[in-house]
């Protein structure tokens, strides 16, 4: 860990798929981190989470809370949302203007962030699946495909066969008699993708002509779809690094 | 507890009770007719029973809590219902219920008309005020005297006058907002002169002009109905306050007319007249433009620093402007938050989430 | 360029282009169909319609003299339910929107604009119809080449209040005087003064119109002889329907979904009646050969609510695989009833009872009581309720109206869930597969 600097904050993201947690120093540099998949009793699991990262870097640290738990953080001495965070951790790598687009679990949230860093407007999906990782999810299990191989299944579609439905239960039942109807399965994957990448687009609205696309969040992590993300919104579409941990680097910095 | 005021309004002064759906009714009427109003904004939370089934998922929350409210016989303890013209599933649920089943008891409609400016829509509302006063009379068993309804439109215009200052004075007010609002929906129930009295206790405790603005984040909203009224919490705990509102049930029902009405005419004139004075709503409006500005109008004097937008899903009139909102405010760089609820008791994690994001960016503007 | 230019251009369209277009299309159709030996069955239908070239063409030369209406002649755009009597007098090209956003539902491109509408605002709760339309006109976008500005837009609210607000938002987008009718809602009998009132409004309408179309109102005589002519035409409308009363139906009521074109759009005008007398003739002809719209009807069934524009030809061709038809539609029904009020002795007095005492005006008794009689009148054995998404008005009260279908009349009734427009509201796997179901229990 050559050229980072002393350890000055801890960021938790509770998400509602994955919790995250982020040691980070005065630059912004990510020291340490941990992934795990939620646990029911957040405050426990917070708990051993911080536990094992100040027992790591070895002093008290400020602790920024963020995402749908943020509240059941014990000893967390910044409670702040994730758009705020998400906009935070996104400016501190790119330091500009843009428009960050972060697909989680069960939230896909479109962020404009203005020159200084500050959330400019936001937009979050309503109440239904419809728009977030989760319509991926569903449809991939009933596919049964990994996700990590669905990159390169749609790399090698040679036609995008449209899926029309956006609800998540539509949407399963068309695309199983799409494959019942002995559509090729890569098509279907594309069609999926692109249908999800317009939803997602319908929520971003009329954006700037010079807005700058980033993406964050797990499904950031699926090649495809910031793919077809970026032909859906007309504009190249860069991921952050660790993409995953975007919100939980912001509350760190808010806490520090 | 409402059933238990009815009861007690028709003990102790004899009074009939109606239920009236929202929005827009005559209530000077009713008052003069000694008809107690008891309005029916859901009620919120989960239906209160199966009927609500009668209807499908896609029509409003307002519409079909309210069937099964009607339906399940939770609002038998009044003498009978009142549909005003409100909207296409108002209008259908008052078909519904009355050919259908679901309510027995008498059921009048107030059809008032759309687009206020035009000439035929003043003889054409004053008749439709008569009939409905006609109407009523079958139900409380004497015509309407027309003394009694000039003191009633005397009486509602001075509650809407204190209405107006408290609502002018918002931002000098201490008071939290749940205890705001609650007070000012207990006129959707209470008898008038007690409704006045709640509200003149408000209207003391004003400062004088000129005194320091209340703290915290002012916000302006404009939507149907503030419900769940936890969003007031939400908003609290996050340092916010609805400085001025355009909610269809409170702030947008305040008619402050511009020019000075003929109190001493002919009554039914002075209503259709106030008709015309009334703020712009959606469930009536022809003229999008006028509503528009209003809103501008009213968030300028506010001081508010960002708006809600907080509608209830399915409801097309209102729907149907929000992207003229939203560009209208977008113009003007202010921060905009469109917010869909469903009646529901609480606030889901993620509104909550939106809300307390949407108040953490316009408080980090003014430090900016 | 000039309105005098665009007049010209105009006529020129209308006179010879768009005739000369069809002739061309006639020519090549008779070239095809004499290789091809028309007028057999196809697949489980019975031979296809002559008069679908005609209804085609009408069609066709409307869209396209529509391109080149405005700045040539006044251009509305109008409701289905509007009074369009007293604006073809004054020269009036009229623009349906509806019909536009049906269209473009059966093309399938209305996610295509809905998206546009939804960019900007609009939730997708709202009328498909409307989010359809609203997205032409932003993007500039229609399968039928252009859309004619309007100088007036015509909102009549006896179909719905939708329209209002619809039509509320297009004259700020559009900045063009908007005329409404308020017909009050009917519960049981329309009182005195609701009557007056849209007697009211219609005097207002005659004043703006002619204001809006920079000509004098238009005399009684004008306006009488418009009217007889709508009057014949939902006379003959309503005679091509009743002709399904016969065993087969000569036709199916998906081929009504079609051919409702005209009495909505060209209603008042001497091509919709001469239209609707040639297919009246062919439906009697059908009938006298004992000719069905589908190859071996075994069922009769009533439809209520719009079609679900996009899947009407899937839909039918699974209907009638299983020998059903739909004999009957409330939709397609509601124009043959509304107009037969219409009395050319006084246009104006009767358009009030024409315009008001319509389904979608009046309770769901009289509801109740229109569908049962067609039931009845077309000796249907089962029914099907389109519960449409995107139609309120329309579909509140289905629910109950099939308990009480299916016990007072003892016929089959299912509710189908979807949405007139958009394919993204319905999956249709789903609804075929409870169509199936439902023909099913039928045996």
């Amino acid at each position: 860990m050559t050229g980072a600097g002393a350890p000055v904050a801890i960021g938790v993201d509770v998400g509602s798929t994955t919790c995250k947690a982020v040691v980070v120093d005065r630059a912004g540099a990510i020291l340490r981190h941990r992934v795990e998949p939620t646990h029911p009793r957040t405050e426990q699991q917070t708990t051993r989470i911080l536990d094992e990262l100040r027992l790591a870097v070895g002093c008290e640290l400020p602790i920024g809370a963020t995402g749908y738990g943020r509240k059941r953080v014990p000893g967390a001495t910044k409670v702040l949302t994730e758009i705020t965070c998400h906009a935070r951790g996104a400016f501190s790598r790119v330091k500009r203007a843009v428009v960050l687009v972060d697909m989680g679990g069960q939230d896909t949230k479109i962020v404009r962030i203005g020159p200084g860093g500050d959330v400019a407007d936001f937009a979050m999906n309503d109440k239904c699946a419809a728009g977030t990782g989760r319509f991926l999810e569903v449809i991939l299990g009933r596919l049964q495909v990994p996700f990590d191989e669905v990159s390169a299944h749609v790399a090698r579609a040679r036609r995008s066969v449209p899926v029309s439905s956006t609800c998540t239960v539509f949407a399963e039942s068309e695309v199983i008699s799409l494959v019942a109807q002995g559509e090729e399965l890569e098509g279907i994957l594309r069609g999926l993708h692109e249908s999800l990448a317009k939803r997602v687009a319908a929520l971003a609205g009329v954006l700037p002509a010079d807005a700058r696309i980033v993406m964050s969040g797990g499904v950031a992590l699926n090649a495809a779809m910031v793919d077809a993300l970026g032909a859906a919104l007309r504009r190249e579409v860069s991921v952050l690094p660790d993409p995953q941990l975007v919100g939980a680097l912001g509350a760190a910095l808010s806490a520090s | 507890m409402r059933s238990a005021y009815v009861q007690r309004q028709r003990e102790e002064h004899g009074r009939k009770s109606i239920v009236v759906l929202p929005v827009h009714y005559p209530k000077e009427i009713l008052t003069a007719m000694d008809v107690l109003a008891v309005e029916l904004w859901g009620p919120p939370g989960a239906p209160r029973g199966p009927e609500a089934g009668r209807l499908q998922a896609y029509v409003c929350a307002v519409v079909r809590n309210a069937l099964a409210f009607l339906a399940g016989g939770h609002a038998d303890v009044v003498d009978a219902a009142l549909f005003p013209h409100t909207c296409d599933s108002v209008q259908g649920l008052a078909t519904l219920v009355t050919d259908f089943g679901g309510w027995s008891k008498p059921s009048f409609v107030f059809q008032h008309p759309k687009g206020p400016t035009r000439a035929s829509v003043r003889k054409y509302l004053v008749a439709e005020l008569r009939s409905l006063a006609d109407g009523l009379a079958t139900l409380t068993g004497r015509p309407l005297d027309v003394a009694e309804l000039r003191a009633a439109i005397r009486l509602h215009r001075t509650i809407d006058e204190v209405k107006t200052r408290i609502l002018e004075g918002r931002g000098r007010l201490a008071t939290s907002d749940r205890e705001l609002y609650a007070t000012l929906r207990r006129g959707e129930w209470l008898w008038p002169e007690e409704h006045l009295e709640e509200l003149r206790v408000l209207e003391r405790q004003l400062p004088e002009a000129g005194a320091p603005a209340r703290k915290g984040v002012p916000l302006f909203v404009t939507g149907y109905v503030p419900e769940p009224m936890s969003i007031l919490d939400a908003l609290d705990e996050v340092g916010a306050y609805v400085a001025r509102d355009d909610w269809a049930a409170i702030g947008r029902r305040v008619v402050t007319p511009a020019r000075a009405l003929d109190l001493e005419g002919d009554p039914f004139e002075t209503l259709a007249a106030l008709y015309y004075e009334a703020p712009q709503c959606p469930t009536r409006s022809l003229d999008q433009a006028g509503r528009l500005q209003r809103l501008l109008a009213l968030y300028d004097q506010s001081g508010a620093r960002g708006v809600i937008v907080h509608e209830p899903k399915f409801c097309e009139p209102e729907a149907f402007d929000v992207p003229a909102i939203r560009k209208a405010f977008g113009e003007r760089g202010v921060p905009l938050l469109y917010l869909e609820t469903e009646l529901e008791t609480e606030l889901a994690g993620q509104t909550t989430t939106r809300l307390e994001a949407f108040v953490e960016m316009v408080g980090a503007r003014r430090v900016a | 360029m000039s309105s005098t230019r665009r007049r010209v251009e105009y006529e020129i369209v209308k006179r010879l282009v768009g005739p000369a277009l069809m002739q061309v299309d006639h020519a090549q159709r008779r070239v095809k169909s004499l290789r091809k030996r028309a007028a057999k069955p196809a697949g489980p239908f019975g031979p296809p319609l002559e008069s679908v070239r005609k209804l085609k063409e009408l069609m066709t030369r409307h869209y396209l003299e529509g391109r080149y209406a405005d700045g040539a002649v006044p251009v509305a755009w109008v409701t289905s339910g509007f009074p369009v009597e007293v604006l073809r007098p004054l020269g009036y090209h009229a623009v349906y929107p509806e019909n536009h956003a049906a269209l473009c539902g059966v093309q399938r491109v209305v996610p295509h604009l809905s998206e546009a509408t939804e960019e900007v605002g609009y939730a997708r709760d709202l009328c498909s119809y409307a989010r359809t339309d609203i997205g032409s006109v932003m993007l500039q976008e229609t399968p039928v080449g252009r859309l004619p500005k309007p100088d007036l837009l015509c909102c009549c609210t006896n179909i719905c209040q939708t329209v209002l607000y619809w039509y509320r938002s297009l004259a700020a987008h559009f900045q063009v005087p908007l005329v409404l009718i308020d017909p009050p809602f009917v519960y049981g009998e329309a009182k005195p003064h609701h009557r007056q009132f849209v007697r009211d409004q219609l005097d207002e309408l005659l004043v703006v119109a002619a204001r809006v179309a920079k000509r004098r109102a238009p005399s009684m005589d004008e306006i009488v002889g418009v009217t007889k002519l709508a009057r014949e035409g939902t006379r003959l409308w309503g005679e091509c329907l009743a002709e399904s009363r016969n065993k087969p139906a000569p036709w199916t009521g998906i081929d009504g979904f079609f051919h409702i074109a005209p009495i909505v759009t060209l209603r008042g005008t001497a091509e919709c009646n001469a239209y609707y007398r040639q297919l009246r003739d062919e439906l009697r002809h059908r009938v006298a050969q004992g000719i069905g719209g589908v190859r071996e009807e075994k069922h009769r069934l009533l439809w209520d609510n719009l079609p679900i524009w996009f899947d009407v030809r899937g839909m039918s061709t699974l209907l009638a695989e299983h020998g059903f038809n739909f004999v009957c539609t409330s939709y397609t029904n509601a124009w043959a009833e509304a107009g037969s009020r219409i009395d050319p002795a006084d246009p104006l007095g009767s358009a009030v009872f024409a315009y008001t005492d319509i389904i979608l005006n009046q309770d769901l008794g009289k509801r109740f009581g229109t569908l049962a009689r067609l039931a009845e009148e077309y000796s249907c054995d089962g029914a099907v309720l389109h519960s449409d998404r995107s139609c309120k008005p329309y579909s509140i009260g289905q629910l109950d109206l099939k308990q009480r279908l299916a016990k007072q009349l003892d016929i089959k009734v299912m509710v189908l869930e979807a949405d007139h427009g958009d394919p993204r509201a319905y999956a249709v796997e789903q609804g075929h597969g409870r169509l199936t179901a439902f023909m099913e229990s039928f045996s």
